[in-house]
């Protein structure tokens, strides 16, 4: 039952999101895996993806904002090619996560929510990311490096920079 | 529901079940105070000020979620309560900025009164308080984030009160915000913007100074302006508005519209209109000398008495020399029902013509006449608030009459009412409709030719004709019926519309215009075949007494189609602009003596031989009656020096043209009513014993520019205006059924409605700022930006 | 005895008399003293003609917030309130007076005004000389109550000779 036409996702995507509508009892349960999965595909919660989702779950796209915003981990701007995520959760903090996070800033020259200029890396202070017991661990796009040093994060760093990182989305 | 007792700090309540503590207490005369509870409105919880202690429980508990039962033990002011209020208004004030004295809501703020109360003013913070800039949503709404206290009110207002859910809450904690349906990355000028039918609820909903009004920010204080509660003068529906008034060099200058007290039969709502379509009355286009048009074409300013006694003088020349029935007379519908009134009798009685007319906007003389003889079937508005099933026939109440389309609102969403919808387009209201019809183009003759049993006319009256059995075995199912018809029905289909519905034994009827007196105007006979409370002409019966011509007038039309052959001496126009509404050819008024009472300088103004500068309803006195036949106090709020009542012009005239001014008016009567003699020392008595003697008719009126006189006379001959004069004078609204007499024979069809929305208002509302800005902002023109500063 | 006893009261009052005969004379010489002054001397506390102060960028303190007239027992005080905009400034709120008249035919120098300004604008100056054959001029306009801005520097924003101009208009 794709519902929409011209869609802006992916054949598989609208599948997914067509099947997903008709999974809860509420249509409007669909809206937070939706914008995660929405946001994987294209990057970002542009406003065309908002658009789109409202229409798919008859909201109106004041709704969609409304929980969008509420989500640290939705974002309405577009992210780097490769997302730095550095937890600073306790086990992390404790472990040093601070100083990776500063040491991220300092080697990507950027600071939390920022892009580089040339949209390679952007980087992020997140919470808990579940990997405490090899704290402190950051995340690149859904890939995990833990038992991390400033060494190992420049190494970290230089081969996604190189292009040899695996770029999961 | 059934009554449960309980006990609130000691004394004993009994409530239905079911009803919310905070209510019962409110009832009872105790006051547990709230931020995000609103009558009506779904429940928040969210500001945790509604705190009691009740006994047994193990914490404190919100009285706006708590339901009372039987036996229960409140307590609603305790040392523990008190601090549990206090540490919640810290924490509000934790962000919120003490700019008291500038905020626009300083003196009528909730949260400075709980302040001020339970004292909390010293933060205990030693962070800096959140700053955002003021944003401007729209030219009537703006919002001061750090104001908000996120009570919600202004969200569900939007949402479940108007259906329309333009604003939100976005991100979280203590950076959430409200947000409004247009984000910034989608606005022309990168900011937050509203899209909505601005009607100014949420900033009357708001508990502080977050959102502002746009007409009236940073003006005054509110104690600094007079409160002044007359009836809106824009649609028909009459709802009560409280204009706030300060004096000015020339005179009294409105500076604010809003529905102060909720006391009025609108409840709790005020449109946009209501709110901000004041503001014409401070325009500087309004004409404020009288203007005579002399041989070369010109208008030129005289004064008052040359320009009443050339209008006499001719007119009294024309009368003589052509004959009262060359004259024609047209009225407005924001005229009050003694202005009205006076209109017709004086051209009844001093013109001696029939030919009175106005730009009706729904057929009342065919609904009158088609209820003739029954008793208790016509609604009054106050029906629409509780009637458990509504039928809306046509019409379009979001845009034509928002009150009612609020109150319908309610009605389905509290009192679990069935709503059903047949109109050619799919109205706003169908959202609530349990049933919805989709009329056929120009099929509303077809529906009711259904309704009333005709099977044949089912193919032209609905899209889907299959539909109109289940909608019909709906309808017909209903015990208790209100029956709402819009203006697209008149005549024959409006006489079948009403035969259907009575024969629904609870049915009640109610017809929609578009105007503040649009009901008024016909009810006080402005009609050239109908004498007021729809006598007809040839049988004047009460109004035998003024020696009426027994011949119908011309029609509004009529007037001009004479008019434009040469057959038309003068006309008098008051308060109306019919060149403009029926596209009437300047040229055929070139031979036509023309007296114009206006504000402005209008396309019948233009044409005018005398032009006689008019106030409007906020600045006179009076009453008027709305669609559904409540009649309501209207009150003199503004003042500007220049212009007259149109009831004292009228008189005036009169007067010029050699009339009996005492038979006109009939002013000096109720001398018997004692003049001062018996009354106390105290002024306080005084005052008491003038509100007795003006409820039992007993007042002198010493003037004959005083309404009331004619009030008076309306009573006594008017049928169906038998009205309280102490509910009227009290500010509360009543329910007239003028009753007429049975059909006449068929009339010509003039409704000409005034497609007016919810941003225009006719001829008056190209002259509002306000209307207009908000017309050009709704039409996306990119924003006037007013640069806000900031502090 | 009361005879002795009334004659020891005169005694004792007429040496006082006699007593200050003997002193320097100490009369305030005004309007004939030297001086701006011309010899008349206040307390620091004394209630004269009002003042409306300026802060120290020299804009307007009063921000219309009409709680001086709300207090005035003798409802001298009319004031129009109006909006600041970008353009022109008046005071360092959003709202400023438009209009302030203090009508001196009425006020009767209670200092309630004063209590009541939330901003510290309206002061009560050492200004008397108020006598005036003609009861319009009595009428002050915020002209008239206003401090000049001379004694402070004038804002960055207020430079040029037009801004002056209406600092001190």
């Amino acid at each position: 039952m794709s519902t929409i036409t011209n869609s802006i996702f992916t054949p598989e995507t609208a599948a997914r999101f067509d099947h997903l509508v008709t999974l809860y009892p509420v249509k409007r349960s669909a809206l937070v895996p939706m914008l995660l999965y929405a946001q994987d595909e294209v990057g970002y919660v542009s406003d065309a993806v908002v658009a789109e989702i409202a229409q798919r779950l008859d909201l109106l796209e004041l709704d969609v904002r409304n929980v969008l915003s509420y989500y640290s981990m939705l974002r309405t701007k577009p992210a780097g090619r490769y997302n730095v995520q550095v937890c600073t959760n306790i086990s992390c903090m404790l472990r040093g996560g601070y100083e990776i996070l500063d040491h991220c800033k300092h080697k990507l020259g950027i600071g939390h929510k920022e892009v580089t200029a040339d949209g390679v890396f952007s980087l992020e202070e997140v919470e808990c990311i579940g990997a405490c017991c090899w704290a402190p661990a950051m995340q690149v796009n859904y890939d995990f490096h833990d038992n991390l040093t400033t060494v190992k994060v420049d190494e970290i760093i230089e081969t996604y920079r190189a292009g040899k990182g695996k770029d999961v989305k | 529901m059934a009554d449960v007792t309980f006990t609130v700090d000691g004394k004993q309540i009994t409530a239905p079940a079911g009803t919310l503590l905070i209510d019962a207490c409110k009832s009872a005369g105790i006051e547990i105070p709230a931020f995000c509870y609103y009558p009506g409105l779904s429940l928040q919880a969210a500001c945790r000020m509604c705190v009691v202690r009740i006994e047994k429980m193990p914490k404190l508990a919100t009285a706006c979620t708590t339901t009372v039962a039987e036996g229960m033990v409140v307590a609603t002011e305790t040392p523990e309560i008190t601090q549990a209020r206090k540490a919640t208004l810290q924490l509000l004030l934790g962000n919120h900025p003490l700019d008291c004295p500038v905020c626009d809501a300083g003196g009528e703020c909730e949260l400075q009164d709980m302040t001020f109360k339970y004292g909390a003013a010293d933060s205990f913070y030693t962070e800096p308080k959140n700053h955002r800039e003021e944003q401007n949503w729209s030219p009537v709404v703006y919002f001061d984030r750090p104001r908000c206290i996120l009570c919600y009110r202004c969200v569900r207002m939007c949402g479940e009160g108007m259906d329309v859910f333009a604003l939100g809450i976005q991100n979280r904690g203590s950076s959430a915000v409200i947000a409004p349906n247009i984000a910034p990355s989608l606005s022309p000028d990168n900011l937050a913007h509203l899209d909505c039918e601005q009607c100014g609820m949420c900033i009357d909903a708001c508990p502080v100074g977050a959102l502002t009004s746009g007409a009236y920010r940073y003006k005054t204080r509110p104690w600094e302006m007079n409160h002044v509660t007359t009836v809106c003068t824009h649609c028909g529906d009459g709802c009560k508005t409280t204009l706030g008034v300060r004096s000015t060099s020339d005179g009294a200058e409105i500076v604010r519209g809003d529905n102060r007290d909720k006391s009025g039969i609108n409840g709790d709502f005020l449109c946009n209109k209501g709110r901000y379509a004041f503001d014409f009355a401070n325009s500087q286009e309004r004409i404020t000398t009288p203007l005579v048009r002399q041989p070369n074409g010109d208008l030129k300013p005289v004064s008052w008495e040359e320009a009443f006694t050339v209008a006499g003088k001719k007119l009294r020349e024309l009368r003589d020399t052509r004959g009262g029935k060359s004259i024609g007379v047209i009225g407005g519908n924001r005229l009050t029902n003694e202005e009205a009134y006076l209109l017709q009798k004086f051209a009844r009685t001093v013109l001696g013509t029939n030919n009175v007319d106005h730009h009706r906007t729904a057929d009342y003389v065919t609904f009158t006449q088609a209820l003739a003889g029954q008793k208790g079937r016509t609604a009054s508005w106050n029906d629409t608030k509780s009637y458990p099933a509504v039928l809306i026939v046509g019409g379009d109440p979001t845009n034509q009459a928002p009150g009612t389309a609020w109150n319908l609102r309610s009605d389905v969403r509290l009192n679990k009412a069935r709503l059903y919808v047949a109109n050619t387009s799919e109205i706003k209201l169908r959202r609530q409709a349990r049933a919805f019809l989709q009329v056929a183009p120009f099929g509303y003759g077809a529906l009711a030719g259904y309704l009333a049993g005709d099977a044949s006319a089912a193919s032209n009256a609905a899209l889907d004709p299959t539909a109109l059995g289940g909608f019909l075995e709906a309808v017909k199912g209903e015990e208790k019926l209100l029956i709402l018809i819009g203006s697209e029905l008149r005549g024959a289909d409006l006489k079948r519309l009403i035969e259907f519905g009575l024969t629904i034994p609870g049915a009640k009827f109610a017809l929609l215009s578009d105007y503040a007196n649009s009901r008024g105007a016909a009810d006080m006979g402005l009609l050239p075949d109908m004498l007021p409370g729809y006598t007809p002409v040839p049988t004047p019966g009460p109004f035998t007494e003024h020696n009426i011509p027994s011949e119908p007038g011309l029609d509004l039309l009529e007037i001009f189609d004479a008019a434009a052959a040469g057959n038309l001496s003068a006309l008098y126009v008051v308060n109306s602009n019919p060149v403009a509404r029926y596209g009437v050819d300047p040229a055929a008024l070139k031979d036509t003596f023309v007296i114009v009472q206006e504000m402005f300088l209008t396309e019948t103004a233009q044409l005018a031989d005398i032009i006689l500068p008019a106030a409007n309803l906020y600045e006179k006195s009076g009453s008027v009656t709305n669609s559904y036949g409540d009649l309501q106090l209207v009150q003199k709020a503004g003042d500007r020096s220049g212009v007259r009542s149109d009831f004292e012009m009228i008189v005036r005239i009169a007067d010029k043209m050699g009339a009996d001014v005492k038979a006109l008016v009939p002013f000096g009567k109720g001398l018997r009513a004692d003049m001062g003699q018996s009354r106390g020392a105290q002024s306080g008595e005084a005052d008491r014993h003038a509100v007795w003697l003006t409820a039992n008719n007993l007042e002198p009126k010493l003037s004959p520019f005083d309404p009331w006189a004619i009030l008076d006379e309306i009573q006594r001959l008017v049928p169906g205006y038998d009205l309280l004069r102490l509910q009227l004078l009290s500010g509360n609204d009543q329910h007239l059924e003028p009753a007429a007499a049975a059909a006449t024979a068929s009339r010509r069809d003039l409704v000409l409605p005034s497609g007016d929305g919810l941003f225009t208002s006719g001829t008056l509302g190209r002259f509002s700022p306000a209307l207009n800005d908000v017309q050009r902002y709704q039409a996306g023109e990119p924003l006037i930006q007013i640069q806000t500063a900031a502090d | 005895m009361s005879i002795v006893r009334n004659a020891a009261a005169i005694a004792k009052g007429m040496s006082v008399t006699l007593k200050e005969m003997f002193q320097p004379t100490e009369v305030e010489n005004y309007p004939d003293g030297k001086g701006p002054m011309r010899g008349a001397k206040f307390q620091e506390r004394f209630r004269g003609k009002h003042q409306l102060q300026r802060d120290e960028n020299g804009l307007e303190k009063c921000v219309a917030c009409f709680l001086c007239a709300a207090a005035c027992p003798s409802n001298c005080i009319y004031i129009e309130a109006a909006e600041n905009t970008e353009e022109t400034r008046i005071s360092s709120a959003e709202r400023y007076a438009k209009v302030y008249n203090i009508d001196y035919n009425r006020c009767i120098f209670c200092g309630y005004c004063v209590e009541a300004c939330p901003t510290d604008a309206i002061t009560h100056g050492h200004g008397f000389e108020l006598a005036s054959l003609n009861a319009t001029t009595l009428v002050m306009r915020k002209e008239d109550l206003l401090v000049l801005p001379s004694a402070h520097k004038l804002p960055d924003a207020v430079q040029s000779n037009k801004d002056t101009a209406e600092v001190l208009a």
